[in-house]
């Protein structure tokens, strides 16, 4: 069933999606550090407030995923932000999130080296994020 | 993108170790180069060394979302220009991923890279099949082993 674009249910189902990877499991041990997203509002497109994603990340596991305001997810370890747009793009696998990266289209902020060393768990994700059914407020 | 550091005079960016010739108009890749190199140096003794040996100009080209950088090399001074620059000693084309994992590559004997691994062993593939090209490479070995080093973050 699908659920609303970075809602709580789309937060459990994505947490699920990640403890169900084994991909994940492997690529992300080592991993100790909380990640936010920062999904920046676009009224026109129905998404009229920003909100953060809140990722407790722990050696392969994801402990919890909480969405919240934007500044809950600007405090943590890493940041990416994006426009609602982008962010649609990357779980709909139109954005590869490496990609946006390197092109700015999505805006980085902690320590470089520590991400490169774990592009395959941020892939893996990504991959994770693509296969939650998700319900986008500009499709309604 | 990462935080390119501190900003400098006449537009230009400027820190200690790496200067961005494009100041606040640095594409989001030279920012990432650049500032992969300056946490690297500033954490890792060695890779300081590296830098600080290293003359070269050094281009990048990510082949499948068409962003160009070139990397002077001035003897403890990095600078970053956007876009692919006339006169340079190696120039490396592969996709975004390949970038990627070319800062995996680990780090082995007598500050080898070492291509006998996992991580290795994909990018020598990736060479063979074309899907990475070094230009300049005959001649600049133990330049694009510097600058191997110098963007690992393999541990």
């Amino acid at each position: 069933m699908a659920v609303a674009a970075f809602s709580p249910e789309w937060a459990q189902a994505f947490k699920d999606e990640i403890n169900n990877s084994p991909v994940y499991r492997v690529a992300g041990q080592g991993w100790k550090w909380t990640v936010g997203l920062v999904v920046e509002a676009e009224p026109d497109r129905n998404f009229p407030e920003s909100r953060g994603v809140v990722m407790d990340l722990h050696e392969g596991e994801a402990r919890d995923i909480r969405v919240g305001p934007p500044e809950d997810a600007q405090a943590c370890d890493f940041v990416i932000t994006g426009t609602y747009t982008r962010w649609k793009q990357v779980a709909t696998k139109e954005l590869d999130a490496t990609r946006g990266m390197l092109q700015g289209k999505l805006k980085l902020k902690g320590d470089l080296p520590t991400v490169v060393r774990y592009t395959k768990a941020s892939q893996e994700m990504t991959e994770c994020t693509t296969r939650v059914p998700v319900e986008w407020p500009d499709e309604t | 993108m990462h935080d390119p550091g501190a900003r400098g005079v006449a537009g230009r960016d400027v820190s200690t170790t790496v200067e961005y010739a494009d100041g606040d108009d640095a594409s989001a890749f030279a920012q990432m180069l650049g500032g992969l190199v300056e946490a690297n140096v500033s954490s890792r003794p060695e890779k300081r060394r590296d830098l600080d040996n290293l003359k070269a100009r050094v281009g990048f080209f990510v082949t499948d979302i068409g962003e160009a950088v070139t990397l002077d090399f001035e003897g403890g001074h990095l600078v970053v220009r956007n876009g692919l620059q006339p006169g340079r000693d190696v120039t490396i084309r592969a996709d975004a991923d390949t970038v990627m994992q070319l800062s995996n590559v680990r780090i082995g004997f007598a500050g080898m890279p070492n291509y006998l691994d996992a991580t290795g062993r994909e990018v020598v593939a990736k060479m063979l099949k074309g899907q990475l090209r070094i230009e300049g490479l005959v001649g600049n070995l133990t330049t694009l082993n510097q600058v191997t080093r110098l963007f690992s973050v393999a541990e």
